[in-house]
């Protein structure tokens, strides 16, 4: 009590994305119904609920039914319900729809949303309850009691310099002290990889591995797309090594999402995810319902896609990990959305348990993952456990491969299909036998900032801001052994980051450095997933920094 | 020990937001405490240091939004907060506010005799407002001595406050007894980021809000109706500069090469549009009177800077002039000039167009102080009874007009750009008014002319520095010196200048320069020191340069206030610009767009500032700038010729 800056709660809720906020409300309901009363502070980094939230997104929506049994269906900020769902096949000027849908991608009875916005109603729902939501806090520190369990977490301290030195306007972080921590960060969550890594969660399991998403969000003339008319592409511009597609969402108010999401485990390390999806626009499939539109919204966020081998162990003594931090998302037709309130539910029902027992141990804990393989996340999951490990092969084996594992009910001929993680997938530039990105697609990176635009456009249009004093967020791990990575790489940050906060600049004399300007960061973390050789290191800037995501 | 600090809720300035189509969006603006008053809060809270056990209150005058703001405050580390919200106050202007808040802050017991002492501290302006009025006149209403436009205020261990005062080209130490009111510039320490204790202190704290009557505040002052001053008309503010010449080429020396061979070919000329006439608003058959009464005549102040007159205040003349003419009769412009030993200076007064110099000279007057020079001036106007009086808008001009007009009643229109006689149609009553000034600034970040008439004489306004050209000095002109003798006030005199220091450059070197170097954000990697070898560089071409900063880089300590361009800045016009890393926030369009040439450089094409330019190269700084430097050393003069000043 001596110290100001502790504040101790029940319940600690890192994040409030779809995960966090599910927790959040159901705990609420529950111990309301148990009439217990139960502190429960969730702290989100953006600066609004929304703010960092980006997702396609097309989601299954009974979910929320569960998750809101007494809220009317109604009142629940959906978009468009999906009208029309095509799957289509682009070459590079033509394209034909595919004959037949396949398998765990059809979208009958599920909404278009923009998934920011339920997420600010899902948070006035749990305040409703008496959940404590705080946005524009960003936690950067997992604390540890003396025999090494999770007691919470811990602010950023605020009012530093580049080097972390306190400035006049110091304010020092704020000690959370909490009976249960639960980590629903979102993909590769800054802090759970640190809890990961120490409790060794991933032991056993494939490494996690991810795709980026490049999206934009349109407004467009009447007439050019339906609300509720979805579309998913294949092919153009990738390639058959590379695993990925596009998206076209119509929304209501002749708004339009479009994105493409590229796999993370590209060989070549120039590729450029957000200049392919540049290019994926010039499609006329995607070029004509764009036309004579605006672009409103720019954003980029990786995907957990590695499926049920890749999810680490969900809990460690005093504290669980939820939604896409857990690695919830099932392949093929990328959802995560009603994964993560699954995940999110399930944790609160753990919770109560631990609360009635006061057991915060994992002897109680362990019930999440009991309840994770009860659920109809393993059920969704587990049958196409395989399905993304055999596209790392490139997409006609793993068209191939995910053939046999219709066959065999998910295992295929192999069983447990292994993968690398994505940054060991990045080729050295001489051993990378394909044409490298630029020359691939030369002629076609001009962009006309009409219809295509250059990172420095786009991420404009994401309303990012960072603030200008305190340590740059974005460490090189081993910076005196970078100059590897522009020799034998061509530094692949300046090509895979979708927000240019990588430069790579040549003085008078030839001499390329490495010039991070972090300003720019719209927290996609692709550059901890991907970058070889020592890699680079994500953390959490100031609170209210970041994206400012409206239509996503 | 309290510390009090007054904060506004302003919509997210122009530059930093954005509409639905990508286009700036007024109408679904964010709100924010407005940038100055954050700085006032980091300064209370840094003055708690010092006081570990002081009251920290918060309070603001607003709708019932503006809690959001004081609950930020509180985050921050206030412990309390008062709203004064009440429809009755719609509409008010400066002097109102003024009143009401500090009529809420005396009901709280802040009076100039409360027992416990207390620091009042501000922003210097408002980004929506833009006056720097409210302070001066909380202070004025309260009676209490006050410091604007500061840096930083620390207590000196015996009961004063010692506030760092940025003036014109320098700065200003000054001893302030408590209590007293400072208010901030953005060049202090920012200010610091909530806390989540603080978060978590703010959701379970209570604002406490007061109506008008809860404070014992009539309604006859306040409000729409009560305010001395109308905004009569808005008007959209235009670029007049033709389209950019862009240098091409692939390597930085082809790019300079190709911005030399560029200027030396000319730009691109504006093709002028033809001005729409607007049809005039027909004008009633109304009765027309004029409610001057006996106040005749125009009023200046001019300020002693370095025992000159500031230039600032020899621009005066210029409006003051057009207005005379505009009145007509023998309508006279008459001069206050305060100091020790000033009395020489009159004759340049009256070369420069005074009339009549009204001379006010002690030993104790030597330097600018606001509250004995606002008692001295107020008292010439009691006197002299002028209709309207002007002052340059400087950091005292912009001070000490809205602390005379608490004591006048009058309105005051702060940093005019444009001042003209007119009348007012009062369709309600059916009469015009005429003749009456009529006070024109930019506001809304300088993106809309206003329009502002007062009601009550004399009429009020400071006129931007730089806006106005100084008249041709007509040598040998005479004019009338008459005394006059002030009835003293020690008290005025509580509040001391400790030191005062101007260094080189700044306000007056700025409006003397042929050619500026101007360095923003995108300037600053190396703390503008390529800026300042290019400004030298022309220097010892023999060229009359000087080097300058945005907003931002003053904010963030690159450069003294003093050199900084745009609102609330100064207005330059030099024959060439050179802007370097410069965005192009619209107040710093402002203060440039006098300027003859304009040169960009930056990085980022998307600029605004390249909007704005005659000549642009689009490249990193860092690169570019050598290459430049290199040219101008050979001669390269950005088209300016230099002329041979060659006596010494």
């Amino acid at each position: 009590m001596s110290n100001p800056n502790i504040v101790s709660t029940d319940v600690l809720i890192i994040g409030a994305g779809a995960s966090g906020l599910a927790t959040a409300i159901h705990l609420a309901s529950l111990i309301e119904k148990r009439g217990v009363q139960r502190r429960i502070l969730l702290v989100e980094k953006g600066s609004a609920v929304g703010s960092h939230i980006l997702s396609g997104a097309v989601i299954r929506t009974d979910i929320l039914k569960e998750l809101l049994p007494d809220v009317d269906f109604n009142e629940i900020p959906l978009n468009a319900k999906v009208t029309r769902d095509s799957i289509l096949l682009l070459s590079k000027s033509g394209s034909i729809k595919s004959p037949i849908h396949p398998p765990y991608m059809g979208n009958q009875g599920n909404y278009t949303v923009c998934l920011g916005q339920l997420c600010r109603f899902l948070a006035a729902k749990a305040e409703e309850k008496g959940v404590e939501i705080y946005p524009g806090f960003a936690v950067s520190e997992v604390l540890y009691d003396e025999r090494g369990k999770i007691r919470g977490a811990k602010t950023i301290n605020t009012g530093v310099d580049h080097h972390g030195k306190p400035l006049d306007n110091f304010q020092a972080g704020t000690e959370i002290e909490a009976k249960l921590t639960i980590f629903a960060e979102g993909t590769r969550g800054s802090l759970v990889k640190t809890v990961i890594d120490k409790f060794d969660l991933q032991k056993g399991r494939n490494p996690q591995i991810y795709s980026l998403g490049c999206k934009e969000v349109w407004s467009v003339p009447e007439g050019n797309i339906a609300p509720g008319e979805v579309y998913h592409t294949m092919g153009y511009p990738l390639n058959l090594h590379e695993f990925g597609g596009g998206f076209i969402y119509g929304l209501n108010d002749n708004k339009v999402a479009v994105g493409l999401v590229v796999g993370l485990d590209t060989a070549d390390p120039t590729f450029d995810v957000h200049a392919a999806f540049q290019i994926w626009k010039t499609h006329p499939v995607t070029s004509k319902i764009l036309k004579g539109g605006k672009m409103l919204e720019y954003g980029a966020k990786t995907l957990p896609e590695g499926g049920y081998y890749s999810l680490p162990k969900p809990y460690v003594d005093h504290a669980l990990i939820v939604g896409d931090s857990c690695g919830f998302l099932v392949m093929p037709s990328l959802k995560g959305v009603h994964l993560a309130i699954r995940s999110g539910m399930l944790a609160a029902e753990t919770a109560l348990s631990a609360f009635l027992k006061n057991d915060f141990s994992e002897m109680v804990l362990k019930e999440y993952e009991t309840a994770i393989n009860n659920s109809n996340i393993y059920r969704e999951m587990y049958p196409v456990r395989n399905f993304r490990q055999a596209f790392a092969k490139g997409m006609i084996p793993g068209a191939f491969m995910f053939g046999t594992q219709l066959i065999t009910g998910g295992a295929g001929f192999s069983g447990k299909v292994g993968v690398h993680a994505d940054a060991d997938a990045t080729q050295k530039l001489e051993d990378y036998s394909g044409k490298p990105f630029r020359k691939r697609f030369a002629g076609k990176l001009d962009f006309d900032k009409t219809l295509t635009f250059d990172k420095a456009t786009d991420i404009f249009y994401s309303g990012v801001h960072h603030d200008e004093e305190q340590t740059v967020h974005l460490r090189v791990n081993n910076p005196a052994a970078y100059h590897l990575n522009i020799e034998q790489y061509d530094a692949p940050c300046q090509y895979f980051c979708p927000a240019e906060v990588y430069e790579i600049h040549t003085d008078r004399n030839g001499h390329k450095e490495l010039r991070i300007h972090s300003e720019n960061c719209v927290h996609c973390k692709t550059c901890d997933i991907k970058e070889p050789g020592d890699g680079i290191t994500w953390m959490t800037p100031n609170g209210g920094n970041g994206p400012e995501y409206q239509f996503n | 020990m309290v510390i009090i600090s007054l904060i506004k809720q302003v919509p997210l300035p122009n530059e930093m937001r954005m509409g639905d189509d990508g286009l700036m969006d007024r109408t679904k603006a964010k709100s924010i405490i407005n940038i100055d008053c954050q700085f006032g809060l980091e300064a209370g809270l840094q003055l708690k240091k010092y006081y570990p056990d002081a009251r920290m209150i918060v309070c603001s005058m607003g709708p019932g939004s503006f809690e959001a703001a004081l609950k930020t405050a509180v985050s921050m580390g206030y412990d309390e907060a008062y709203l004064l919200s009440d429809r009755k106050l719609g509409g008010s202007d400066t002097f109102a506010t003024g009143l009401a808040i500090s009529t809420m802050l005396k009901y709280l017991g802040f009076t100039k005799n409360a027992k416990e002492p207390f620091v009042i501290f501000a922003g210097r302006q408002t980004s929506d407002g833009d006056t720097a009025h409210v302070p001066s006149q909380v202070a004025e209403n309260l009676g209490i001595p006050q410091a604007t436009f500061c840096q930083s205020a620390k207590p000196d261990g015996k009961g004063n406050i010692i506030a760092k005062r940025i003036i014109e080209g320098g700065y200003q130490m000054m001893e302030l007894p408590m209590p007293c009111l400072i208010s901030l510039t953005p060049t202090g320490i920012p200010p610091r980021k909530p806390s989540l204790v603080g978060a978590i202190k703010a959701r379970h704290s209570d604002i406490k809000v007061f109506g008008v009557d809860d404070i014992h505040l009539g309604t006859e002052k306040i409000g729409i109706n009560g305010s001395p001053t109308i905004v009569a008309a808005v008007a959209n503010i235009e670029s007049e500069r033709p389209p950019i010449v862009l240098s091409e080429g692939t390597s930085e020396s082809a790019l300079v090469n190709s911005l030399i061979v560029n200027m030396k070919k000319g730009g691109n000329v504006l093709q002028h549009k033809e001005a729409k006439e607007k049809a005039e608003k027909e004008t009633p058959d109304f009765p027309i009177i004029d409610t001057r009464g006996d106040y005749k005549h125009i009023l200046t102040w001019a300020e002693i800077a370095n025992g000159q007159i500031a230039r600032p205040s020899l621009e005066l003349f210029t409006p003051a002039r057009h207005l005379a003419d505009q009145l007509g009769g023998d309508t006279k412009i008459k001069t206050v000039l305060i100091g020790k030993d000033v009395a020489p200076q009159a004759q340049t007064l009256f070369e420069h167009g005074a009339d009549e110099v009204i001379l006010v000279e002690d030993d104790k007057l030597e330097e600018y102080l606001v509250l004995p020079f606002a008692s001295i001036i107020t008292q010439v106007i009691q006197k002299q009874k002028p209709e309207i009086v002007l002052f340059a808008a400087t950091t005292s001009g912009r001070e000490l007009a809205p602390r005379i007009a608490v004591k006048t009643g009058s309105g005051v229109t702060a940093d005019c750009t444009g001042l003209e006689i007119g009348e007012y149609v009062n369709r309600k009553e059916k009469t015009i008014i005429r003749p009456i000034l009529h006070s024109r600034r930019p506001t809304y970040g300088e993106s809309k002319l206003a329009t502002i008439l007062g009601f009550v004489y004399p009429q009020i306004s400071t006129a931007r520095a730089g806006t106005f050209e100084v008249p041709e000095r007509v040598e040998g002109r005479v004019g009338v010196v008459s005394k006059f003798k002030p009835q003293p006030a020690e008290d005025d005199f509580r509040a001391r200048i400790l030191e005062t220091v101007r260094g080189a450059g700044g306000l007056q070197n700025l409006f003397d320069a042929e050619i500026i170097v101007s360095g923003g954000r995108g300037a600053t990697s190396d703390g503008l020191k390529l800026v300042k070898e290019l400004a030298e560089a022309l220097k010892e071409q023999g060229l009359k340069a000087e080097w300058a900063a945005s907003r931002v880089v003053v904010d963030e300590g690159f450069a003294e206030y003093a050199r900084q361009i745009g609102q609330t800045g100064k207005t330059v016009r030099p024959k060439a610009y050179i802007a370097i890393g410069i965005s192009g926030a619209i107040q710093h369009l402002a203060g440039m767009k006098e300027a003859g040439t304009v040169v960009a450089i930056d990085h980022n094409p998307k600029a605004a500032i390249f909007r704005n330019a005659d000549f642009g190269i689009v490249g990193e700084y860092e690169d570019v700038l050598p290459e430049l430097i290199e040219q101008v050393k050979q001669g390269f003069t950005f088209g300016i010729e230099v002329s041979k000043r060659g006596d010494e």
